[in-house]
């Protein structure tokens, strides 16, 4: 068995009188990839931002390669720069050409030289397949691209891990295809990934495990295989024939 | 006195003009960008000082600030509040302060938690976010409401010929004290002002509306 990169034990985020994410404990180990999915409005989001300590988990505690970020004390700056993050809506800094974008935190959280976070910066826009643009501002570049940029911005620091928040649930349908594609090649070079997605061929084609989250918990988790053939939940089948409909849709 | 002869000495008064405007209008930056920073930010203390801070500066009539702090404050601190250009700048410099906060502060909700949050998520500190991912954008986005502020301060800065300052207006009135023509001066002054703001306020606010729209920092 491949090392523990994230854990999750007993997390609970509670917003005054919604209970956001309820009792979660996952794991995700190294080259794993993991896909969440289910009904929106179900605490899939917040899950996420409590794994990257975006937010602050109400009660349980999250795991990066066996530190606890939970606990008082720990530098989460530092616990952040080793964790990628991919959001819905994407959030490039408007001021920042792509380039800029990806070089920010190689300059400021690794404190590389200037050349050297250019080149690191370059290659992982060339990774996403954006090195072109690389001078152009978000504002001038499409959703799809942008988002491509924003996998970079997550993934030039080498983190240990990315989560991506639903990626390409904001965009024109028609743009979704380019960032699958960017998806697809990460995880053919084995990067470990926790993705919100409700794009079911892709999740067939790369997640080693799924999980069906409602009501703020996992009702079910299994493989691609498993929720395709038979859920064994009723909420899971329901939800499922949903998104299969949908997609023959398109 | 012909109104050329009036215009070129009313043409004395320009540099203090300039002067207070553009002094104060840099105190207004350097002081309102950390106090907007920390309106936002800050501590539940550092909030309520704040409010308070701005509510005085902009609650009270920017001529009764003038005199109270050079005739009042300056009775028992004439040093340094007894030195004109000192208490105009303060006056009119902390009167920015407090304008200029809320322009930026409005530009902090305007560009919106997620641009911090994003930059959170790389690992950047709470200060360095601000410094490298908000202050840049802040910048931008508060232009043309600095126009508008720049222009308050040039007109604004004529209040302070009451304390003896020598600008525009103070060789204004001199001269209509002398000649007893109560048109001339003031129209020339009239004109004066406006040559002063119109252009540096139209130009920052073009540009800072050009800017916007094409970095997309409306929010949409």
């Amino acid at each position: 068995m491949t090392e523990i990169v994230m854990e999750c034990k007993n997390l609970w985020k509670i917003y005054k009188d919604i209970v956001a994410v309820r009792d979660v404990s996952l794991q995700i180990r190294e080259g794993e990839i993991k896909l969440i999915f289910g009904p929106s409005g179900s605490g899939k989001s917040t899950l996420l931002r409590c794994l990257a300590m975006l937010t602050t988990p109400t009660k349980g505690d999250v795991f990066l390669r066996g530190e606890c970020l939970t606990k008082p004390g720990v530098d989460l700056n530092k616990a952040r720069a080793r964790i990628g993050f991919v959001f819905q809506h994407i959030y490039l800094f408007h001021h920042l050409t792509a380039l800029g974008n990806v070089e920010l935190a190689l300059r400021h959280v690794l404190k590389l030289p200037k050349d050297e976070a250019r080149k690191r910066a370059m290659s992982a826009l060339e990774e996403v397949k954006m090195e072109k643009w690389a001078n152009y501002y978000p504002a001038q570049l499409s959703g799809g691209q942008q988002q491509r940029v924003g996998i970079a911005r997550a993934l030039a620091r080498n983190p240990d891990i990315i989560l991506l928040d639903e990626p390409t649930s904001a965009l024109d349908p028609e743009l979704t295809g380019e960032v699958i594609d960017t998806l697809r090649d990460l995880a053919k070079k084995g990067t470990t990934m926790l993705i919100v997605s409700h794009e079911m061929p892709f999740a067939q084609e790369v997640a080693d495990e799924m999980i069906f989250f409602d009501e703020g918990t996992i009702v079910e988790t299994g493989t691609p295989e498993h929720f395709f053939t038979n859920p064994s939940t009723e909420r899971a089948k329901k939800f499922m024939m949903r998104l299969i409909k949908r997609t023959r849709r398109e | 006195m012909d109104a050329l002869q009036q215009l070129a000495l009313i043409l004395n008064g320009v540099t203090s003009t300039i002067t207070v405007s553009i002094v104060s209008f840099f105190i207004g930056i350097f002081v309102g960008l950390p106090l907007s920073f920390l309106r936002v930010y800050g501590t539940k203390s550092a909030q309520i000082l704040i409010d308070a801070f701005e509510k005085f500066f902009r609650g009270v009539p920017e001529l009764v600030l003038l005199l109270m702090f050079y005739f009042g404050v300056g009775l028992y601190f004439p040093f340094p509040f007894k030195n004109v250009f000192f208490t105009a700048n303060f006056v009119l410099g902390l009167r920015s302060a407090a304008n200029q906060s809320q322009i930026f502060r409005g530009a902090i909700r305007g560009i919106g938690d997620e641009q911090m949050m994003a930059a959170m998520s790389l690992g950047l500190s709470k200060v360095k976010s601000v410094l490298y991912v908000m202050l840049p954008q802040v910048i931008i986005y508060s232009t043309p409401g600095l126009g508008s502020e720049y222009a308050l301060l040039i007109k604004d800065s004529s209040y302070a010929y009451l304390i003896g300052v020598v600008d525009i207006m103070a060789y204004a009135v001199w001269i209509r004290k002398a000649t007893m023509d109560t048109f001339t001066p003031y129209v020339i002054s009239a004109f004066l002002y406006i040559l002063l703001t119109f252009p540096i306020a139209t130009f920052l606010d073009r540009w800072g509306s050009r800017k916007k729209k094409q970095l997309g920092l409306e929010r949409r």
